[in-house]
């Protein structure tokens, strides 16, 4: 995961994300975010129970005021 | 100049009718015209508005309708709270023209106590990416050396407090930035427990991160103001609804029998301080052990899972903030923010996920650590250093001692820990249990009272 994309690899994620039509200088800002950005990741752990919730569960309360 | 007063020392003074909210408004103006040309605390003033604020809670208390310690009493907001009919930029050419058509919770809430809004304090761009000369003003300097940084993002908020300008703030802390200010700048900053405070009207940064808090000279004046400011709003999805005690009240200068713990694991192996901040911080804890409380080691896991899991939990929420204005105009962005910002776009909704499932795993370990201590002890970081770019990355890399707590959603607060050897002040962050903010308060008051250092103003006001 810590390996750098290519360029063209960058073009097809840039893509995706609405990101195609930065400016060059951008770009370059993206492939250096992006390289800490998976130093990151490659440290968050993956292997969790199936029912290990996220913090962000949606809370009905929160809404049951509104109806 | 005029003497410095405190919060409660002027409310006081205004509802004993020994000084007028007039004359504290001017004492306040004449140390912004000396001095913010040179410090960029304010980016908005509000100087008329002020003055007729001021007037009419002079004209209510002289016809005997005191509404409570802030009335009359001048304060700014970070300006990323919304204000009705005033500019709210959060210092990005993005915003350079939003006039917001409502108040944030946190001014209706001030403005029914009678408080005096003299303006908008200087932020980061978007409470994030700073310091930055590239964005809408200039950074904002600190008052106790000016090539010194205030630390970010509550920027503004931090220094004016300091140099005397108002006497209460507000601002935001995602990672640490109430706590930052209010420790590069010496003065004391609570970051509530998630959801205790609205962040209604406060512009995001990382929703699931945010928390809205108040800045002031002393804890005493901070208590106040979270008698103010706490409190459920339905129309902040996170805000809680629990009960909130009378902070004010808690605040007995009593500590013998309160249980420290100190997570030495984070200060001996994964983020050593500087010999001077441990040093004081070693001497902050002898100043509650001569009060009678005791100290305990506490046992949490790696600071760097938590500054991983906030991190990229930012970036995604940051990213889906921005994205619209990242791809039509990134030129608008400060090159800081922006950098910031971008990857957010490559981050897999998997990752989001997990780091949100991970979160709650060091929550969960957080308060377990907690369950035999009463608060936690550590600095908040170490004294102001050079004002200057920072490279961008730094965002990724750095560590620090206050982004844990906002994983964990715990109440912290810093407040100033003596001064090193360039008259830069050293901090204390002292951590509580979730929706404990009375006892936090009820030791960094004992601890001030207890230690001379509120004794001291920046040369640059004194």
């Amino acid at each position: 995961m810590n390996d750098a994309p290519t360029p063209a690899e960058l073009e097809v994620l840039a893509k995706q994300a609405g990101l195609d039509k930065l400016p060059a200088e951008y770009k370059a800002e993206l492939l250096s975010a992006y390289t800490h950005l998976t130093a990151m990741l490659a440290r968050l752990p993956h292997a969790r129970p199936y029912a290990d919730e996220p913090a962000h569960v949606f809370v009905p309360t929160t809404f049951a005021r509104e109806g | 100049m005029a003497e410095f007063l405190t919060l409660a020392e002027a409310g006081r003074r205004i509802a004993s009718r020994d000084l007028s909210p007039v004359e504290l408004l001017q004492d306040c103006l004449a140390r912004v015209d000396a001095v913010d040309d040179k410090l960029n605390s304010f980016v908005t003033l509000t100087r008329e508005r002020a003055l007729s604020e001021a007037k009419a809670a002079e004209a209510e208390i002289m016809a005997g309708r005191y509404r409570g310690p802030m009335h009359g009493i001048p304060y700014n907001l970070k300006d990323i709270f919304e204000t009705k009919g005033i500019r709210t930029t959060a210092q990005s050419k993005q915003l350079a023209d939003y006039v917001p058509a409502a108040d944030c919770d946190a001014q209706e809430k001030l403005a029914a106590a009678g408080g005096v809004l003299l303006g908008k304090s200087a932020t980061w761009e978007f409470a994030h990416g700073g310091p930055s000369w590239d964005v809408l003003f200039p950074p904002c300097r600190n008052p106790w050396d000016l090539n010194k940084d205030p630390a970010g993002s509550s920027s503004g908020s931090g220094a004016s407090v300091a140099a005397g300008m108002v006497l209460a703030t507000m601002g935001s802390d995602t990672g640490g930035s109430i706590r930052g200010p209010a420790a590069a700048n010496g003065i004391a900053g609570l970051k509530p427990t998630y959801g205790r405070v609205s962040r209604r009207g406060v512009l995001p940064n990382c929703f699931s991160h945010d928390h809205a808090g108040p800045l002031a000279w002393t804890v005493e004046d901070v208590a106040i103001l979270m008698n103010l400011v706490a409190g459920f709003d339905p129309k902040d999805p996170a805000c809680a609804d629990v009960p909130v005690p009378d902070y004010t009240a808690a605040l007995t200068g009593e500590v013998k029998g309160l249980v420290i713990g100190v997570p030495y694991g984070w200060l001996e192996n994964d983020h050593p301080p500087s010999a001077p901040t441990r040093a004081a911080l070693d001497a902050a804890l002898d100043v509650f052990k001569g009060l009678g409380a005791t100290i305990r080691p506490v046992a949490l896991p790696p600071l760097q899972d938590y500054e991983d899991c906030k991190k990229i939990i930012a970036i995604a929420e940051l990213f889906s903030i921005h994205a619209k204005q990242l791809r039509e105009t990134p030129e608008l962005f400060g090159a800081s923010l922006r950098w910031r910002i971008i990857a957010g776009g490559l981050l897999r909704a998997e990752s989001y996920v997990q780091a949100m499932r991970q979160r709650n795993v060091l929550a969960a370990a957080m308060q377990a650590a907690m369950r035999d201590v009463d608060v936690m002890m550590l600095p908040s970081g170490e004294p102001a250093k050079e004002l200057k770019p920072q490279p961008p990355e730094s965002l990724f890399t750095k560590r620090s001692y206050t982004t844990a707590f906002n994983v964990g959603g715990n109440p912290a607060l810093s407040l100033c820990m003596g001064f090193d050897e360039t008259g830069m002040p050293f901090s204390l962050q002292i951590v509580g249990k979730l929706f404990d903010e009375a006892t936090v308060l009820r030791a960094g008051d004992a601890y001030e009272r207890a230690t001379t250092w509120r004794a001291k103003r920046p040369a640059l006001v004194a």
